[in-house]
């Protein structure tokens, strides 16, 4: 499922994202654009396949380090992937541990 | 496959000094020439090589084999590596590596196989460099040996190096292997998967492998790749498949049958660039202990492995 989150402004994520469900990510980000930082609230995602980190991933690559794509309470499982792959090292990407409220 | 290209040899050895006489001289050429030099091999041959190559070693960088060739398809990306970190140098590059041992199991044995003749086709036909692979002929079995000339372009055995007459060339070390794979057992829970059922599939994956005594990092690296294989098989494999799971000798297996045809030989070991290439079996090779894939007519069967930890009670 996927929130509006007000301070900071972005999305929240929780529950599963996998083949099912990974447009309704890709468009969610697309519909805020690509201006400013934008801050993903991850820490009740629960699972998320390659298809959803790609989802984030291709989104950071629009960006650049003023325009970041922030990611809260990375789960450990995405980060274990995100190694693997070799998409870490992206510099619109940015890991976030401060608190996103509702 | 000429002396201009890629080398690939095979070093039969039947002792410890035979062993010596032929990876010594070996390393000892390359560090006079000023190669770069990468070994893996196991702990006590990295000490032993070591210790005879005394100055010599700190020209030559060591690893650990049981670490990088746990699962074989992680050696490939691992000399891929070393090739091309050394691209713009100009250097020339040898390395030595051992990943079949008698310690091996059967299933690990198949793919060190099908690993060494994969070499010839992720490195034959690009820059030229030399590695020698050797073989314990005292330790391991005829049939081993044996499989290790058709694989190999050289082979050096008594100290005489010579082309390998059973090599069976660069296209004949693509093909994707068709050997049927050990039958699962009866108590195999099998279940049918669509595009709909993946988040089943995942939490029986997760609850059955945390029951057997898998960590919940292991499980989860198992859910994970689990459901890549299986979101192949709904986008590439005919829209779904079935999937098997069962227990045997220490190990978790996770299988995944589709109608799909595989025909990428190296596409499970290639992280590839950028983020739209397929990584489902990249990830599965990472976070898995063993990956089997076998094509067939009918389609095709990715068997997943996880040892798990005998629990002992005191």
């Amino acid at each position: 499922m996927v929130t509006r989150t007000l301070a900071p402004v972005g999305l929240r994520f929780t529950g599963e994202i996998d083949l099912s469900n990974v447009h309704a990510v890709t468009e969610a980000l697309r519909a805020c654009g690509n201006s400013g930082d934008l801050h993903l609230d991850l820490d009740f995602l629960s699972f998320c396949d390659i298809s959803g980190i790609r989802a984030l991933v291709a989104h950071a690559e629009r960006r650049d380090d003023k325009h970041r794509l922030m990611l809260h309470g990375l789960p450990a499982q995405i980060e274990r992937v995100l190694d693997v792959v070799g998409w870490a090292e992206l510099p619109g990407l940015a890991f976030c541990n401060c608190e996103v409220a509702a | 496959m000429n002396d201009h290209g890629f080398r690939h040899e095979a070093l039969f050895y039947a002792s410890e000094d035979e062993f010596l006489l032929g990876t010594v001289p070996f390393i000892r050429q390359g560090v006079q020439a000023g190669d770069a030099i990468l070994v893996v091999e196991s702990e006590e041959k990295v000490r032993l090589l070591r210790r005879e190559l005394g100055e010599d070693a700190s020209a030559v960088h060591f690893a650990n084999m049981a670490q990088v060739g746990a699962n074989p398809a992680r050696i490939i990306p691992a000399w891929r590596e070393f090739v091309e970190g050394h691209d713009h140098e100009g250097r020339g590059l040898r390395g030595i590596g051992e990943p079949i041992w008698a310690g091996r199991s059967a299933d690990e044995l198949v793919e060190c196989q099908r690993h060494e003749s994969l070499l010839n086709v992720a490195f034959g036909g690009g820059r030229p460099w030399r590695l020698l692979c050797p073989y314990d002929t005292e330790a391991l079995p005829a049939y081993v040996i044996d499989e290790a000339r058709r694989s190999h372009a050289y082979v050096s055995e008594r100290h005489v190096e010579l082309p390998s007459p059973q090599f069976r060339g660069i296209d004949g070390s693509a093909a994707v292997p068709d050997t049927p794979l050990r039958p699962a057992p009866r108590e195999a829970v099998a279940i049918t998967f669509g595009a709909e059922d993946l988040g089943n599939l995942r939490s029986f994956t997760g609850r059955y492998a945390t029951g057997a005594g898998l960590d919940q990092t292991r499980t989860d690296d198992l859910v994970c790749a689990v459901n890549e294989i299986a979101t192949n098989s709904v986008r590439h494999g005919g829209g779904g498949g079935t999937f098997l799971m069962w227990r045997e000798d220490g190990n978790l297996v996770c299988e995944v049958r589709d109608r799909g045809r595989y025909d990428k030989p190296l596409a499970d070991r290639e992280r590839g660039h950028g983020t739209s290439t397929p990584r489902g079996l990249w990830l599965a090779n990472q976070l898995c202990d063993l990956v089997q894939i076998r094509t067939y007519a009918t389609g095709t069967v990715v068997r997943l492995l996880m040892k798990v930890r005998i629990l002992t009670t005191a």
